[in-house]
């Protein structure tokens, strides 16, 4: 290049950089963007966020857990509310407290009330409530993708 | 009478055409063994006499290094009957356990391999702080050898799904949401590193392909830049080593044929720069004749700890039912420990400035003191700032480990507490 006249000497610079560099840095970050995409699945074959449970009548005062959805369905009276039981601090399976007003988490002991509020331990948020309603053949069914306010119910 | 056998194959044609040189008989020959070979070539034909004192490295990096190849070795033996799949995977630990010829004491190996490769490489890394041995020109070895720390942690905790029991689950389930804290894109990372929002196939999966193919691959081209460094930047760091300088070549300087030799370029340190050549010893068979020592040792261990003890297999994984208490890998403990008062704090801001704090380390420190020196008088400041770190470390480790019960509430080790199983 340095036998060039300057005029030359930059206009070829200038498309060498632009072009030459400019689409190997193109083909490169697209290629390297793709990968990553590709790595982000677009099917997830997981549990279904909605969860049809038995009847009203079958579940027993205060919080059952359900295995399966790992939530619990707490009854008080003819009223049902569903809340996760998926620790928000780092995502073990909260157990219910002997006393049976509340939930704490083993992994490291985080404490929730009977409204989920955090009263105690590192967890940084309440466990969310979910979103509980009555199948057309009289089933309860929760939403887990549906999170609602602790104080509101389904009333059978 | 099997080294005069052994000599008359090297005689042979056949043999000549595989090792060149043969058995050496003279310097020359011992030179030409350590150059010729692919294997040995790796290491100068003659080492500092420094170099073969156990005192000044203690053999920590070489017995990393085996303990790799080890883990290499049985790893892929363990793949042929291992089956990533979350149905299967547990299966096939008990097939390994009760059924394979071999197969626990080879799992055995692995795992105890594993984790004293966590060890041996902190170990390293402590060795090579403590002899300021990461000091110009050996700075940017140093921040490879911290990716590399870095790789260990990330094979190990791949690794530690597999067995899909209630061990391997809980631990990753863990782990894997300490890592959803980091700001803005930690749910995405977590997302990604997993395969979805659970640990489930996808994330087995992922992490089973992480472990045999990606980590360990990126581990060995890494080990073989870190190996090669160290015989660029001038060989094991001693005192009085002659300073770095980084000559620049007028390039009118160099012969304008190409009839030059390589030396006629090559300037700067070099393991044989001003140094007397009765401080060098051959490489073959002083430091050759050490290693296949510590080879042997280390696989001796090994094989004690493997038949003696076994690795771990709890129930099988069952996601909604946490063991009480649930606990990350012991080299995590530490972390875990901090977690529990703070999610971020523990997850993100601290493990973040160790790696910040390790890899600016080299850059920061730039005063030539105590290089090679073991506790240099010289360097009390950053002594006294790394031990304090390291002994903070080991510390709630250890409180992590021991000290925490179900609930994670504070127990004495010789006094677990007990807690009644609940729902």
């Amino acid at each position: 290049m340095n036998s060039m006249s300057g005029a030359n000497s930059n206009r070829r610079d200038f498309f060498q950089l632009v072009l030459g560099w400019g689409a190997a840095l193109f083909a490169f970050c697209a290629s390297l963007a793709g990968a990553a995409r590709f790595m982000i699945p677009n099917v997830l074959y997981e549990p279904n966020q909605r969860c049809k449970l038995l009847k009203p009548e079958e579940y027993e005062e205060g919080a059952t857990f359900i295995a399966e959805s790992r939530l619990f369905l707490v009854r008080k009276g003819n009223t049902f509310r569903a809340v996760s039981g998926v620790c928000t601090h780092l995502g073990c399976t909260v157990l219910r407290n002997s006393k049976g007003n509340g939930f704490h988490c083993p992994c490291h002991g985080s404490q929730f009330n009977e409204n989920a509020v955090v009263t105690g331990g590192p967890a940084p948020r309440p466990l969310p409530w979910y979103l509980v309603e009555l199948s057309r053949d009289g089933r309860l069914v929760v939403n887990a993708a549906h999170v609602v306010a602790a104080d509101k119910y389904l009333v059978v | 009478m099997l080294k005069k056998l052994w000599a008359q194959l090297l005689g042979t044609r056949i043999g000549r055409s595989v090792f060149r040189v043969g058995l050496p008989a003279s310097n020359l020959q011992r030179a030409q063994v350590a150059i010729s070979s692919f294997l040995l070539h790796m290491q100068p034909a003659k080492v500092h006499q420094r170099t073969l004192k156990f005192s000044t490295t203690l053999g920590l990096g070489l017995i990393t290094l085996y303990l790799f190849f080890i883990l290499i070795i049985t790893g892929v033996l363990l793949m042929f009957y291992y089956v990533p799949s979350t149905d299967l995977a547990y299966q096939s630990m008990k097939d390994l356990e009760f059924v394979v010829t071999a197969g626990m004491v080879l799992r055995n190996m692995h795992r105890w391999a594993a984790h004293l490769m966590v060890i041996f490489v902190m170990l390293h890394m402590c060795r090579v702080f403590y002899t300021g041995a990461y000091k110009q020109p050996r700075e940017f070895n140093w921040v490879i050898g911290v990716i590399l720390f870095i790789l260990t942690l990330a094979l190990s905790f791949t690794g530690y799904l597999l067995p899909w029991d209630q061990l391997a689950f809980w631990a990753i389930t863990v782990g894997s949401s300490i890592a959803g804290y980091a700001p803005i894109v930690g749910e995405k990372i977590k997302f990604i590193l997993l395969g979805g929002h659970t640990v489930g196939q996808a994330a087995l999966l992922r992490f089973y392909v992480l472990h045999v193919v990606l980590l360990p691959g990126a581990a060995l081209v890494l080990i073989g830049i870190h190996l090669w460094r160290v015989r660029k930047d001038g060989g094991l760091a001693r005192p009085g080593e002659p300073a770095f300088t980084q000559e620049e070549l007028p390039a009118t300087a160099l012969p304008t044929t190409k009839s030059y030799g390589l030396m006629e370029l090559a300037h700067g340190t070099t393991p044989a720069v001003g140094v007397e050549p009765d401080d060098e010893v051959f490489t073959w068979p002083n430091l050759i004749f050490r290693e296949i020592l510590v080879f042997m040792l280390v696989v001796v261990l090994l094989l004690v700890l493997a038949i003696f003890w076994n690795a771990p297999l709890e129930e099988f994984a069952n996601p909604v039912h946490p063991p009480n208490p649930a606990k990350a890998p012991w080299y995590f403990l530490g972390l875990q420990e901090l977690v529990s008062y703070s999610a971020l704090w523990g997850g993100v801001i601290v493990p973040a400035l160790i790696v910040v704090a390790l890899v600016a380390l080299p850059y920061l420190d730039r005063r030539r003191a105590g290089i090679g020196v073991w506790f240099s008088r010289e360097r009390k400041v950053a002594l006294s700032i790394f031990s304090i770190c390291l002994v903070t470390m080991i510390v709630l480790t250890i409180i992590g480990s021991v000290f925490r019960g179900p609930n994670w509430s504070f127990q004495v080790p010789w006094k677990p507490n007990i807690v009644a199983e609940e729902r």
